[in-house]
């Protein structure tokens, strides 16, 4: 099997998964609904006072009823983020914003830091311009480089992710605490650079500061002719 | 207060019933249908004038219900529903005539609102 075959393949693999996700995102939000309605159609007869007379059996029961309804509206959040990272593929380059692209995939990320018990911190850049290039390779490139650092950090650090303008470059950077750079060369593998080749992006280790990693993704906008 | 009639048209009929007994609570007249076809079919008898119209439906599309309710009467207000996290849907809906789209799970003090200017547009209409 020739290597065009193989990215081919590999490309209609990656579509798959995405209808599906984005199809299982759209059945969970229907069901969610139908809680919601329901859980608030309970709330709403509560309210009127008609199903119960006892206080302390109406407090419980508003009590249930507003968990149910956190879960619910948490578990949307989830969804809505869902749906946004399933249908980037859909397009393979489209004008984006990346605080917007961080926070969607950041959904998901959240949880392995979580477990590691590694605090997030963001300082993300105000107003930064929309860029034109592959925003689902791009989430592919972040997550690779964030599960790398936090691969680097022992527990309870923190982690702060940084956006900002660099002259016609957006830049991505993941800092924490630590000591460049021998632990860092994992993060140059093949696949990482090529990827970030494709996506003209330049990334290089910063440590400034004493005892402090800085990771610096600098992408920009592709001239569409050049979109991967 | 809300003087239009609110149709409900979603093939998830759980949904549909569940959020016209809320409607209902709040004093609005609401009816549920739960197919785009019988939607249509029934839409003179009910002459509602707010349609809240789920997007998929498996018989019929809601945006091809949505073109079939203006051709009918253009006067009728339509809140598209959208399962999609994605704007592209509902912002196609809008160019097709659609008053509003609104996300599932719906928020209900939200969707109140959206009905309530809907109605007011009508109403000054």
């Amino acid at each position: 099997m020739n290597a065009l075959t193989e990215n081919s393949i590999r490309q209609e693999q990656i579509e798959s998964f995405g209808r599906l996700m984005a199809g299982f995102a759209h059945d969970m939000k229907n069901h969610l609904g139908i809680i919601r309605e329901s859980n608030g159609l309970m709330g709403d007869i509560l309210e009127m006072g008609s199903l119960c007379e006892d206080a302390k059996v109406v407090e419980r029961l508003q009590k249930s009823i507003a968990a149910i309804e956190r879960r619910v509206a948490i578990s949307a959040d989830i969804l809505h983020h869902l749906s946004g990272l399933a249908h980037r593929p859909d397009t393979t380059c489209s004008s984006f914003l990346i605080n917007e692209l961080i926070e969607e995939e950041y959904a998901f990320l959240e949880r392995f830091s979580r477990l590691k018990q590694i605090d997030v911190g963001w300082e993300l850049g105000e107003g930064l311009p929309a860029i034109y290039n592959d925003p689902s390779l791009l989430q592919h490139v972040l997550y690779r480089i964030y599960c790398q650092c936090l691969e680097l950090m022992d527990s309870v650090q923190s982690l702060t992710i940084i956006t900002e303008q660099e002259g016609q470059n957006i830049v991505i950077a993941f800092r924490f605490p630590g000591v460049c750079p021998t632990d860092c060369s994992k993060l140059f593998n093949e696949p990482l650079l090529a990827a970030i080749e494709k996506l003209d992006g330049k990334l290089k280790i910063d440590d400034r500061e004493k005892n402090t990693i800085e990771i610096r993704l600098a992408i920009s906008s592709l001239p569409v002719n050049d979109a991967p | 207060m809300i003087k239009s009639k609110v149709l409900i048209i979603d093939d998830e009929v759980e949904f549909a019933s569940t959020l016209c007994q809320r409607l209902k609570l709040r004093g609005i007249a609401a009816i549920d249908m739960f197919s785009g076809t019988e939607g249509l079919k029934n839409l003179v008898k009910i002459n509602p004038g707010i349609v809240i119209l789920d997007l998929k439906m498996p018989d019929m599309s809601g945006l091809d219900v949505l073109e079939k309710i203006k051709e009918h009467d253009p006067s009728i207000e339509v809140i598209m529903l959208t399962g999609h996290g994605s704007s592209g849907s509902g912002a196609e809906a809008k160019r097709k005539g659609a008053f509003a789209y609104a996300m599932k799970p719906l928020d209900i003090t939200e969707l109140i609102d959206t009905i309530q200017s809907a109605d007011n547009k009508r109403n000054k209409a």
